[in-house]
């Protein structure tokens, strides 16, 4: 497993004590899991996405991603509704593992409004506590 | 909490594995090609595990015999092949420890007889101390002495169609050890003061004791060695099998490979119920008819006297999906019963009502396999083959099928002689 310092957690995108990022694309938001997420589970074998259309609060569950080890819940940084999901995950769902913050993206979603972004973390933040975590 | 780490553990640290808490050691889960690589590579070239942590004990003396047939189910007077001969000196032999109270499972094991007055057991992580105390609790006037060595040795699991041309670049004379190296017979020894350990040294002289057994259901081999060996055994090991594609493997793809092989885990697939009603009641010694024992044994009374009425099954679901601690509902509705192991065979796949796996030798042109969820339920009824049900956590609900086999074309039988070319 990675180190912290081996770890990948750009600058341009923020991030929630579930592991998940945010970040600007355009008027949308797009959501995916971090370099740790996806280092902790492994293999991804399969992506469970919402559908286009739906809304959720900050902190519901909005997919399931299930490693070789284990399923887990994604729970999303921010209110809104679903505008676009990553179909690719379907057929090829190591791309979360590959590239967790560009092609393995999951969801975009319209934001209920622009305060959400400004409580997730940076990119520094979540470092120190990934470092307090383990 | 003291965690035990096996002579390995460095290596496993430096190299970047995933590690992760297991029966009271800290052990590698995955290194860095991901459990799924790991797992399809035993199943087409060859992959190494590190078992040190598994248990081992030395059972000797006149009455060594008599206290392995008074505790262990299988009948070693009558357990080999299909005549059901009596275990001879280099062969070994799968069965499981009972509890005199219910009949339920204290630990599975291999029993390897060395001499007939020199036996070694293998037992599970952590199960040293408990079946040396099981057995001496049954020893009485037994002139016997149970030795437990897990500190002592340590065992490297060479699994996959490739693991004897990786072998042979180790060893000493790998003619000779390979001859008449049978499924379930051994050769060696990993104590240089035993009289059996000219059977199989490494290049270097390094006595090994090396048999054919596993827990991948794939071809391939045991090592037992001396603790201080084990790190150079396993790094010359890879040195040699680079060009074979060799990977190592952790307890991740160990757990997808024994499953798809229908093989229990202890204390999850077996345990303290009684050992009856399930895959692996091979292990005890019934007659040819199957209408009783053929001899005593701690366990016999309480599953003569069990009003047990579980049944567990393999099952194979539809894809990948899992579910964590599922319960099992049948097409009627009704909860029928819970899940003891969901894992994902990333080597199978289904085409229609077929599961072929990545080895079938009849796959269908172009098959890729995607995987398939797949397992054991405890349930309270048997169900044929082909049966359907619902397994459902509090996440989802997937189907699934009984079966009497998960991965098919699983190569641990094959002759020694058609994998080393």
């Amino acid at each position: 497993m990675k180190d912290i310092d081996e770890l990948n957690i750009p600058e341009n995108k923020r991030y929630s004590d579930d592991h998940e990022w945010a970040g600007y694309t355009g008027d949308t938001i797009r959501v995916g899991i971090s370099d740790y997420a996806q280092d902790q589970l492994g293999d991804i074998v399969f992506v469970e996405l919402p559908q286009v259309g739906e809304r959720f609060e900050k902190a519901q569950q909005f997919g399931v991603v299930e490693s070789v080890k284990s399923v887990s819940d994604m729970l999303i940084p921010l209110s809104g509704e679903i505008t676009r999901i990553n179909t690719e995950l379907e057929i090829n769902p190591a791309l979360v593992n590959e590239s967790p913050y560009e092609n393995g993206w999951m969801i975009e979603v319209k934001p209920d409004s622009n305060d959400d972004m400004e409580n997730l973390m940076d990119a520094d933040t979540y470092i120190k506590m990934l470092k307090g975590i383990t | 909490m003291n965690v035990n780490h096996t002579g390995l553990h460095e290596w496993h640290v430096k190299h970047g594995a995933h590690m992760a808490p297991f029966a009271g050691y800290d052990m590698p889960l995955w290194y860095s090609s991901g459990a799924r690589e790991e797992h399809l590579c035993v199943l087409t070239a060859c992959g190494l595990f590190d078992t040190g942590h598994m248990s081992v004990l030395k059972i000797t003396g006149p009455d060594s015999y008599g206290l392995l047939q008074k505790c262990f189910s299988r009948d070693l007077n009558c357990c080999t092949g299909n005549e059901k001969k009596p275990l001879s000196a280099g062969e070994c032999t799968y069965g499981v420890f009972l509890s005199e109270s219910d009949g339920g499972v204290i630990d599975d094991s291999i029993v390897c007889k060395v001499a007939p007055d020199v036996w070694l057991v293998v037992v599970n992580a952590g199960m040293g101390a408990v079946i040396c105390r099981h057995l001496e609790s049954y020893k009485n006037s037994f002139d016997v002495i149970i030795t437990d060595l897990t500190e002592l040795v340590g065992k490297i699991d060479i699994q996959g169609p490739l693991s004897g041309m990786v072998l042979r670049h180790i060893l000493s004379e790998p003619d000779s050890v390979f001859e008449g190296l049978r499924y379930f017979r051994f050769k060696g020894s990993f104590d240089n003061d035993s009289s059996h350990s000219d059977g199989v040294r490494l290049l270097d002289g390094t006595p090994v004791m090396l048999s054919r057994t596993g827990y991948t259901g794939e071809f391939g081999f045991e090592l037992f060695c001396g603790y201080r060996n084990t790190v150079k055994i396993w790094e010359a090991l890879l040195a040699v099998g680079e060009r074979y594609s060799i990977k190592t493997c952790g307890l991740g793809a160990r757990d997808s490979l024994r499953t798809g092989a229908v093989l229990p885990l202890s204390h999850q697939d077996i345990g303290n119920w009684p050992f009856l009603n399930n895959p692996w009641t091979f292990a005890l010694p019934y007659n040819t008819e199957k209408t009783g024992f053929t001899k005593e044994f701690i366990g016999r009374k309480a599953l003569e006297n069990a009003s047990y009425n579980m049944f567990t099954c393999p099952f194979t679901g539809y894809d990948v999906r899992k579910v964590a601690d599922g319960i099992v509902i049948d097409n009627a509705g009704d909860v029928i019963g819970t899940v003891l192991t969901c894992v994902t065979d990333t080597g199978i796949g289904r085409v229609g009502d077929t599961v072929y796996s990545i080895t079938s030798p009849d796959k269908p042109e172009g098959f890729v396999p995607k995987g398939l969820s797949c397992g054991f339920l405890k349930i309270s009824r048997m169900l044929p083959a082909g049966e359907m049900l619902m397994l459902k956590d509090g996440r989802r609900e997937i189907q699934v099928s009984v079966v009497e086999d998960i991965r098919p074309a699983r190569s641990a039988r094959y002759p020694i002689e058609q994998m080393i070319t």
